[in-house]
């Protein structure tokens, strides 16, 4: 909107022009581009980093990218190659007998020739990589998580709790966009102040309602799921916004037909409405996805009931290796990421905030 | 109900105007209900409820022995270095992130809104992705790139290790910016093209324009994500939640009253600070109400602004 320059400049020759245009366009792309790799760049590193095996991390001298070490098989042993400096130049020789002062090797090329005695501490000697993604991780990592039990029980409690934060969510909604309610001013004042009551602040008396001293939910998913079954304070807010932009003629005409308000609802509104409803349903979902507050605090107990993402953070007290963890943390960031792209054509498309309600 | 939605107005100046309005607001309210009953139940109650515990010493382990003990905790709060500093690291925190976050959502939608740039929604999406990564996942990625910093260029030029806690913050509001920016740039494009062309016919360039025009017409969308902003800093959760786990969360304050349930068991003080906190906050956002005012273009358009 704001780089796009008249043609009829004057002075500017159309051929110039054009040839302006299209640097403007191309840096224009070419800025974006490079942002967006600047933006993202710590990300390969956690892909890298999972792919990794884990003694490459315990040789300084390891290359960056995921290797193993190169390996000579010699008399039913594997014996590690390294960099051997000889006069005549570095050698990849593999360690056969190795001792403080000199240390025996054999050439990986020619076996049969015997060893080859080198003066100096092997240690202090460089081994040969070659790169070598590796997949161990991910079974190590499959082995101390129940990551298909994690996967059920966390879409076991976004779906539940999704039909229920769409169900009431756009109900108030509905009845917030369409309604002539006496003092409904005030209580959507009311819905706009609750989004912004931090969690802490209910967290005690929540905790202790949910408790044995009263209903005594703990260890079970009621306290995750029941509190969406009375809408979101967000979510009914994006969808109101929505709600009220759709011309109230469309009503009326069904209303003429003889149209109630839920048959308003069902067969006007919400067809008109697909791309925020996805956008809120999406919301939820990756609200469910990232929870990690509420599992530890009442799904602690209850490890056969654990959801994903707190699943996996608490496998990081049992068993800690960072290159294990970051298999941990691609797995549970791949979900949403991809849920995302493809639903980007709806997501968002509607989370236009123009009108904001003093 | 039927019948009288079939007449439609003629029956709003016929019948007396009391029931059918009446009934609309009946209707009405019964939509409201799931949400009405929820905020009695889970909001306004819990608030009520932790006003009272933050009057007693109630305690985690010994909830038998809790007595009133009045205004003790508010007086602890204010010999408490700890809670006070707390509470100013998480306004510190606001106060560093929100520019920085504002600022790079403005500066991208701007270029998003040029017709010019190719593949927008690829883009967009891949903008937007950063501000979903679950906290689980978003501490390995800062750790583990650091590493390879450290590793490519520290080793390599024998440079000083980097102090890499330091960076978390802009990090994490960098790669936070998403909702933020798509409310922005969804505003950005809203902004009736008429207006421009006429500042371009009167002579104003491209700077002027972003100045005078589009800043105040996205006044609503940037107010919307100070608050949303300011929210985020006191420890609720808007939009977008990663999930922080109880005692490791950004905002220092939260950290503290979360240390103080669970690690304490001190309900009763937990409490109090909660209720400071959510007094600071709200303080704030009635001031931050009170000068939109001064500085957010409300759009006169009575039909929406009224319910």
């Amino acid at each position: 909107m704001f780089n796009r320059k008249s043609p009829h400049n004057s002075g500017v020759s159309t051929l110039t022009f054009r040839l302006w245009d299209f640097t403007g366009t191309a840096l224009l792309n070419l800025f974006m581009f490079l942002f967006i790799i600047a933006y993202l760049s710590p990300l390969p590193f956690m892909v890298i980093a999972a792919l990794t095996p884990s003694d490459q991390f315990l040789d300084a001298n390891a290359p960056i990218l995921p290797s193993a070490r190169v390996k000579f098989n010699y008399d039913g042993k594997d014996l590690i190659v390294y960099k051997v400096p000889f006069e005549s130049g570095e050698r990849h020789l593999a360690l056969y007998k190795s001792s403080r002062q000199s240390s025996e090797f054999i050439d990986p090329e020619n076996p049969d020739a015997g060893t080859i005695t080198w003066q100096g501490s092997w240690r202090s000697l460089k081994a040969v990589y070659e790169p070598k993604p590796t997949l161990d991780n991910f079974k190590d990592f499959l082995g101390i998580t129940q990551l298909p039990l994690l996967f059920k029980n966390t879409i076991i409690v976004a779906v539940i709790s999704e039909i229920g934060v769409l169900f009431s969510s756009i109900a108030v909604a509905y009845g917030f966009s369409r309604f002539r309610i006496p003092g409904g001013k005030y209580l959507f004042f009311l819905l706009i102040a609750t989004i912004m009551i931090p969690s802490n602040i209910t967290l005690v008396p929540t905790y202790f309602l949910y408790s044995g001293h009263m209903l005594n939910w703990i260890g079970t998913w009621l306290p995750l799921i029941v509190p969406h079954f009375f809408g979101s304070a967000i979510l009914i807010f994006l969808l109101r916004q929505n709600f009220k932009s759709i011309p109230r003629e469309l009503d009326e005409a069904a209303m003429l037909d003889g149209a109630g308000p839920l048959r308003i609802l069902i067969s006007v509104i919400l067809p008109q409405s697909v791309p925020v409803v996805t956008t809120v349903a999406l919301l939820h979902f990756f609200y469910i996805w990232n929870e990690t507050r509420l599992s530890s605090l009442y799904l602690g107990i209850s490890p056969t009931l654990q959801m994903v993402s707190f699943g996996v953070q608490r496998s990081q007290s049992f068993f800690f290796t960072p290159e294990v963890l970051m298999v941990g943390a691609l797995v549970v960031m791949v979900v949403p990421v991809v849920v995302l792209f493809i639903s980007q054509r709806f997501f968002m498309q509607d989370m236009v905030v123009t009108q904001i309600e003093k | 109900m039927d019948v009288t939605q079939q007449e439609g107005k003629q029956l709003e100046i016929r019948s007396p105007k009391g029931t059918r309005l009446q009934q609309e607001a009946r209707i009405g309210l019964l939509f409201l209900s799931p949400w009405l009953i929820g905020f009695v139940l889970l909001k306004a109650l819990p608030i009520i409820a932790a006003f009272v515990f933050s009057l007693t010493n109630f305690k985690m382990l010994s909830p038998g022995d809790t007595k009133f003990i009045g205004l003790e905790n508010y007086i602890h709060f204010f010999k408490d270095t700890a809670a006070g500093s707390s509470l100013f690291g998480s306004l510190g925190y606001f106060l560093l992130t929100v520019p920085l976050e504002m600022v790079v959502a403005l500066a991208l939608a701007a270029v998003f809104t040029s017709p010019r740039l190719k593949n927008k929604r690829t883009s967009r999406t891949l903008i937007f992705m950063t501000s979903i990564i679950p906290a689980t996942s978003i501490f390995f990625i800062f750790i583990g790139s650091l590493e390879y910093a450290q590793r490519l260029i520290v080793q390599r030029f024998d440079l000083p290790p980097i102090d890499g806690f330091g960076l978390l913050l802009p990090f994490m509001a960098l790669w936070s910016i998403g909702p933020g920016f798509m409310i922005i740039l969804g505003a950005m494009e809203s902004v009736p093209h008429e207006i421009y062309e006429a500042a371009r016919v009167d002579g104003a360039g491209p700077w002027a324009r972003f100045v005078f025009i589009t800043l105040p017409m996205i006044s609503p969308a940037i107010f919307f994500t100070l608050v949303v902003n300011l929210t985020g800093a006191f420890g609720g959760a808007v939009l977008l939640d990663r999930g922080y786990i109880l005692n490791f969360s950004l905002s220092p304050m939260e950290s503290y009253i979360n240390n103080m349930m669970f690690r304490d068991g001190n309900l009763g003080y937990a409490s109090t600070l909660a209720w400071v906190t959510f007094t600071v906050m709200m303080t704030l956002t009635v001031l931050l109400f009170r000068s939109a005012n001064r500085w957010v273009y409300f759009p006169e358009d009575d039909e929406v602004a009224n319910v």
